[in-house]
C-alpha cells in the first residue's frame, strides 16, 4: 500500500479511537433514571439479603455499588459514595463484589464496574450509573427521590 | 454508612495510577507503528514488532504491572517531576489489562506466522484502541472485560 494512504488510515484509526473515547467519556458517571414499572426497573425490590450485604439498606435510599477485585476505579468510587451517603440522612452505601456473584451481574445486566444503583427506601431501583459517578448528579437524584429541599437548592445554584 | 472495602485478590504493591497510563501511551504509539508497517506491506517488520510488544505485555501480565519496564521508566524519570498522586491504585487491574493485551497481540502473531499477514495489523489496531483509550481517557479495560468474564461464569458458581 502507498505510504500516504497507509498514513491516512493510521490517522483515521486515531480519529476513530478519539471519537470512541469522547462518546465513552460522555456516558460515564451520569445517572440514568429508571421509571417504576418500566422493564429496566427489574420488578421486585432489592433486599439486603439479595446482595449479601452486612450493612442494612437505608430508610430513605441506598447506593448499591457493584465492584470486582480487578477494577481500577472501584476503590475511589467506594470512597466517593461513602462520603455522599454520609451527607444525606437515612441513605446507606453498600459495596458488592461481583467476582463470585454471577447471578447479580446477570440480573442487573452489568457491563462495567463500578456500576451504581440508586434504590429508594423500599429497595426499588430508581436510577443507574455506569462508571465513576458524578457526585452532584447523584446527590440531585437522591434528593429527588427523598423529596428533600436540597433538590430545590441545587436547582437554584445552577 | 458503608460496608468494608472489597477484598483484594492481589498482594502486589499499589501503583501510582499515572504509571500504567504512561506505559499505555508508549505502547499505543508503538502499536500504531506496527499498524503502519503492516499496511505498507512490511509484513516481517510488523510481525517482529508485534511479537516484541507481545513480549512486553507478557512481562507486565506475569511479573505485574509495577515491574513492567515502562513502569520502571515512569518511576525513575517521570514521577520525580510530578506532584504526588492523589491516591494509589491496586496493581491487579492494570496487570489484568496487560494479560488482555498479551492475548490480542499473541493472536496477531500466531495468525501472522501461519501466513495471515493482515491479521497482524488488525490485532495491532485492536490493541491500539484499548491502549489509546487507557492513556488518553483513563479507560480501564479490566473494569469492562473482567465483569464480562464474571457473567460468562469464569469464576465459579455464585455464593448462595
Amino acid at each position: 500500500m502507498d505510504p500516504i494512504i497507509a498514513l491516512s488510515l493510521v490517522l483515521a484509526l486515531v480519529a476513530g479511537a478519539t471519537v470512541l473515547g469522547l462518546v465513552w467519556q460522555a456516558r460515564q458517571g451520569r445517572a440514568a433514571v429508571i421509571v417504576p414499572g418500566a422493564p429496566a426497573a427489574q420488578g421486585t425490590p432489592l433486599t439486603q439479603a439479595d446482595v449479601g450485604s452486612p450493612v442494612p439498606f437505608g430508610a430513605n435510599g441506598t447506593l448499591v455499588q457493584f465492584s470486582t477485585d480487578h477494577c481500577a476505579r472501584c476503590p475511589g468510587t467506594h470512597v466517593l459514595l461513602a462520603g455522599l451517603a454520609r451527607q444525606r440522612p437515612g441513605v446507606a452505601h453498600v459495596d458488592v463484589d461481583l467476582t463470585h456473584r454471577r447471578d447479580l451481574a446477570n440480573r442487573f445486566g452489568i457491563l462495567q464496574t463500578p456500576t451504581t444503583l440508586i434504590l429508594d427506601g423500599t429497595g426499588r431501583v430508581r436510577a443507574r450509573i455506569g462508571g465513576v459517578p458524578n457526585g452532584a448528579d447523584l446527590l440531585q437524584q437522591l434528593d429527588h427521590l427523598t423529596g428533600s429541599n436540597h433538590d430545590q437548592l441545587s436547582h437554584h445554584t445552577r | 454508612m458503608t460496608s468494608s472495602a472489597t477484598t483484594r485478590a492481589d498482594t502486589r504493591p499499589d501503583l501510582d495510577p499515572r504509571g500504567p497510563r504512561f506505559g499505555a501511551a508508549i505502547t499505543a504509539v508503538l502499536l500504531l507503528v506496527v499498524v503502519f508497517l503492516s499496511l505498507t506491506g512490511a509484513s516481517v517488520a510488523a510481525l517482529v514488532g508485534l511479537a516484541a510488544l507481545g513480549a512486553l505485555f507478557a512481562w507486565g501480565a506475569f511479573a505485574g504491572a509495577g515491574r513492567h519496564p515502562y513502569s520502571v521508566l515512569f518511576r525513575r524519570f517521570v514521577r520525580p517531576r510530578l506532584s504526588p498522586p492523589a491516591a494509589l491504585e491496586n496493581a491487579a487491574p492494570p496487570t489484568f489489562a496487560q494479560g488482555v493485551g498479551l492475548l490480542v497481540t499473541l493472536t496477531g502473531v500466531v495468525l501472522g506466522l501461519i501466513g495471515l499477514a493482515p491479521a497482524v495489523g488488525v490485532c495491532a489496531a485492536i490493541a491500539f484502541v484499548a491502549a489509546f483509550l487507557n492513556a488518553v481517557f483513563d479507560y480501564c479495560l479490566g473494569c469492562q472485560v473482567y465483569v464480562l468474564l464474571v457473567r460468562a461464569g469464569a469464576f465459579g458458581r455464585p455464593v448462595a
